[in-house]
């Protein structure tokens, strides 16, 4: 041992650096939100309630909103996203390399969009004003108009619609990436057996990508969880009658405008678990023993 | 005895005529600018005094209101009392700015010898023992606006110096009130029901297809709520009264400009600047705002006042003349260092008395200090100078309500007011339904701000 420590030690100073910032600004400060989530926090300091502050958000009609406006979020627009990246990613899959390499790109650079900047065209978009484009473009077809965030009824609808509609590049990537990588003789298998495109995709291409799958569906509901500027910009931070307010909205303005840091403690606490419970729910029903 | 208190009687006389002489022989002046020389002889006879001033949306070098006016009004202070530098702070308006003055006040129990602050944050502070009282005298209290003076009292103390009260108000586009043959409240005077039916009369589709609405606000405000004589609070801001027969009835008569129709669709998540932007691009003939968009509209020459736009007040209806209205305060934070803390009350007095308008004026170019009524008489005069829509809005704070400082407003407002309101105005509640609900978290945060 001693003289492992010895020959590899050394090694630990490459680490180093990025294990302090870590701790530093992750470890640290999740820590934190734990033991503030004990607390009756304000900024002038707390003191010690035990679960208190999981009993007023048991309480609190507006939480209740926020988390089932979280999850339906996070579901419909995860499913989406994922269903969007494999479908875009199988489309350019056939199309010659120098397309690949302009489609991939194609949809990847809006990531590169200022998210703000994003959401405020998404707010235009959903103006229930005739000049919204949604309108306008919807009225083109006799259709509307539709108050869409001006309305408790359809804000957080137009929400859904503005991340659904937002082909996520980033898988789209991460797709067209593993498709490429899979063993082409079990395609040439199938067509040896008569398999048409889409029974090919469907019995082949969508099993094989269940390690890309899982990781997606991980990664993107942890970012639904975590869904804030787009409901910010588009709806004014919680659109009327607190239709879109989300976990992390009500977070923010419970820290930062309420100034009950311990009260928000206790919700960023209730969605690390919530995305925990989820996450180990996704690995155990889309773990595969895939290898090729 | 009998002589004892005869010579004391003498000496009383003495002692006043010696006072009127030197009264008689100070310059003119009203009763901020007496208070503003003797504070002047203190930092006369002061050694060299640095004072940090933090002053939200300062950005050194931009062209904000905030940073001209800070600018120059540092320099004016300078030529009057070279012994006490001052620096400026800025910060963004928003929660990330009000944070770092929490962390700097109430943790670190430094930062701002002076500072610029609104709300709940007057009573934060002074509840943490962070305020240094200012040392007002008697005429300068009784020159303050009472309602201002209100706003910044704690237990009983004033903690804070009133700057401002800005009042919430109509602003009206001439043309299309011309156009839709409506004719604009004279004086700027009127009811509800005149209100109402303007609004209705104003929306309407040109022929090309462009849609005005005749009434507009963004989601920043209740001032309907106080129309008929509802309050918030009671006198003693102890009772949550927004569920009364006047704040309902109140809360009905905007549910029935919603109801006609005569607001844009997206009028519950209309915020303040597309408001104003809706405004200036015509699509809007009434536009309920405060006093800020008066220099946007001025500085526009597509709109010059008395011809394509006005202002008029707040409609009156069951209630007396009323408006919504905020206080902006200049506050001295609590500290050790005298000299300081003596500066720093003496630079809060200038900052929000008589003399800085005039200073201001005289500079090349000329700086209009106030961004809003003074929250003090003899200050108020200038703000009309420089405009006669200001002019105007300089006579509404007679009658503005301004909202009582409670801690917990603004959580009171956002998580409880905004959707009780979103929910009467949509038609999902009746007012009174709405309203009730939110009365007993509004008690519980307004008893947790009491304490």
């Amino acid at each position: 041992m001693t003289a492992a420590l010895r020959r590899h030690g050394w090694s630990y100073l490459f680490v180093l650096p990025t294990f302090s910032l870590f701790v530093l600004f992750t470890l640290l400060p999740v820590a934190q939100g734990l033991v503030l989530a004990l607390q009756d926090a304000r900024v002038t300091g707390g003191t010690f309630i035990g679960l208190a502050n999981f009993g007023t958000l048991a309480d609190d009609p507006a939480f209740r909103q926020a988390l089932g406006n979280t999850v339906l979020y996070a579901t419909v627009v995860v499913a989406a996203q994922v269903t969007l990246a494999l479908v875009v990613a199988s489309l350019i899959q056939p199309l010659g390399a120098r397309s690949r390499v302009f489609y991939r790109a194609l949809f990847y650079l809006p990531l590169v969009n200022s998210a703000i900047l994003v959401a405020m065209v998404w707010r235009w978009i959903f103006n229930p004003n005739p000049f919204g484009l949604a309108n306008a473009a919807l009225g083109t077809l006799g259709l509307g108009p539709f108050l869409w965030i001006g309305s408790s009824d359809q804000a957080l609808l137009a929400v859904i619609l503005s991340a659904v509609l937002t082909i996520p590049g980033g898988g789209v990537v991460l797709y067209s990436a593993a498709i490429g990588s899979l063993p082409r003789e079990l395609y040439e298998a199938a067509d040896l057996e008569g398999a048409g495109p889409f029974a090919k995709w469907r019995h082949i291409t969508v099993p094989l990508l269940r390690p890309t799958t899982l990781y997606l569906v991980v990664v993107y509901t942890i970012l639904a969880f975590q869904v804030f500027e787009r409901v910010y910009i588009m709806t004014n931070g919680g659109g009327p009658n607190n239709a879109t307010i989300t976990i992390v909205q009500l977070i923010y303005s419970t820290a930062f405008q309420f100034g009950r840091y311990g009260l928000a403690s206790a919700m960023a606490v209730v969605l690390f678990v919530m995305a925990i419970v989820v996450a180990i729910a996704q690995f155990r029903s889309l773990r595969t023993d895939v290898e090729y | 005895m009998e002589r004892d208190v005869t010579i004391s009687r003498r000496r009383f006389l003495q002692a006043m005529a010696a006072v009127g002489v030197v009264v008689a022989c100070a310059p003119a002046g009203t009763p901020g600018t007496s208070a503003a020389a003797s504070a002047s002889g203190t930092a006369a006879a002061a050694k060299p005094v640095s004072i940090e001033w933090w002053r939200r949306n300062y950005t050194p070098g931009s062209q904000s209101a905030e940073t001209i006016t800070s600018d120059a009004a540092v320099k004016a202070w300078k030529e009057r009392y070279p012994n006490v530098t001052i620096t400026i702070q800025g910060g963004p308006f928003g929660p990330e700015t009000d944070q770092k003055f929490d962390i700097a006040i109430l943790q670190q129990k430094a930062g701002p010898d002076v500072f610029h602050t609104t709300g709940g944050d007057v009573l934060k502070y002074a509840a943490a023992g962070q305020l240094s009282e200012p040392p007002l005298t008697d005429a300068e209290r009784r020159d303050f606006n009472p309602s201002a003076l209100q706003a910044t009292t704690y237990k009983g103390k004033v903690v804070a110096y009133p700057l401002w009260i800005v009042p919430w108000f109509e602003y009206i586009n001439l043309d299309l009130f011309k156009e839709a043959g409506v004719t604009p409240p004279k004086d700027g005077n009127w009811t509800y029901d005149e209100l109402f039916a303007a609004a209705k009369k104003l929306t309407f589709k040109r022929a090309n297809g462009k849609q005005v609405y005749g009434f507009a606000h963004a989601n920043d405000e209740f001032a309907f709520l106080l129309i008929d004589g509802g309050r918030p609070y009671d006198k003693d801001v102890k009772t949550w009264t927004f569920n009364s027969p006047d704040a309902v009835s109140g809360l009905e008569k905007w549910v029935a400009l919603a109801q006609a129709k005569v607001m844009p669709p997206d009028f519950l998540t209309l915020n303040p600047n597309d408001s104003q932007a809706r405004f200036l691009s015509g699509d809007i003939a009434i536009l309920q705002r405060p006093s800020a968009m008066i220099n946007v509209l001025n500085a526009d020459k597509n709109w010059e006042f008395g011809k394509n736009w006005d202002i008029a007040n707040f409609p009156k209806a069951k209630g007396d003349q009323t408006a919504w209205g905020g206080v902006g305060f200049i506050a001295v934070r609590e500290q050790q260092d005298a000299d300081r803390k003596a500066a720093a009350h003496q630079f809060a007095k200038y900052l929000t008395g008589p003399d800085i308008g005039p200073d201001l004026k005289k500079q090349t170019p000329p700086v209009e200090y106030w961004l809003a009524p003074a929250g003090r008489t003899s200050a108020a005069g200038i703000y009309g100078d420089y405009h006669p829509a200001k002019a105007k809005v300089a006579k509404m704070g007679a009658f503005t309500y301004v909202l009582p400082n409670v801690s917990t407003w603004s959580e009171i407002d956002q998580k409880y007011m905004r959707p009780a309101r979103d929910a009467a105005l949509e038609g999902k509640k009746t007012p009174k339904q709405a309203l009730d609900e939110v009365t007993s978290a509004a008690q519980r945060l307004l008893d947790e701000a009491n304490k």
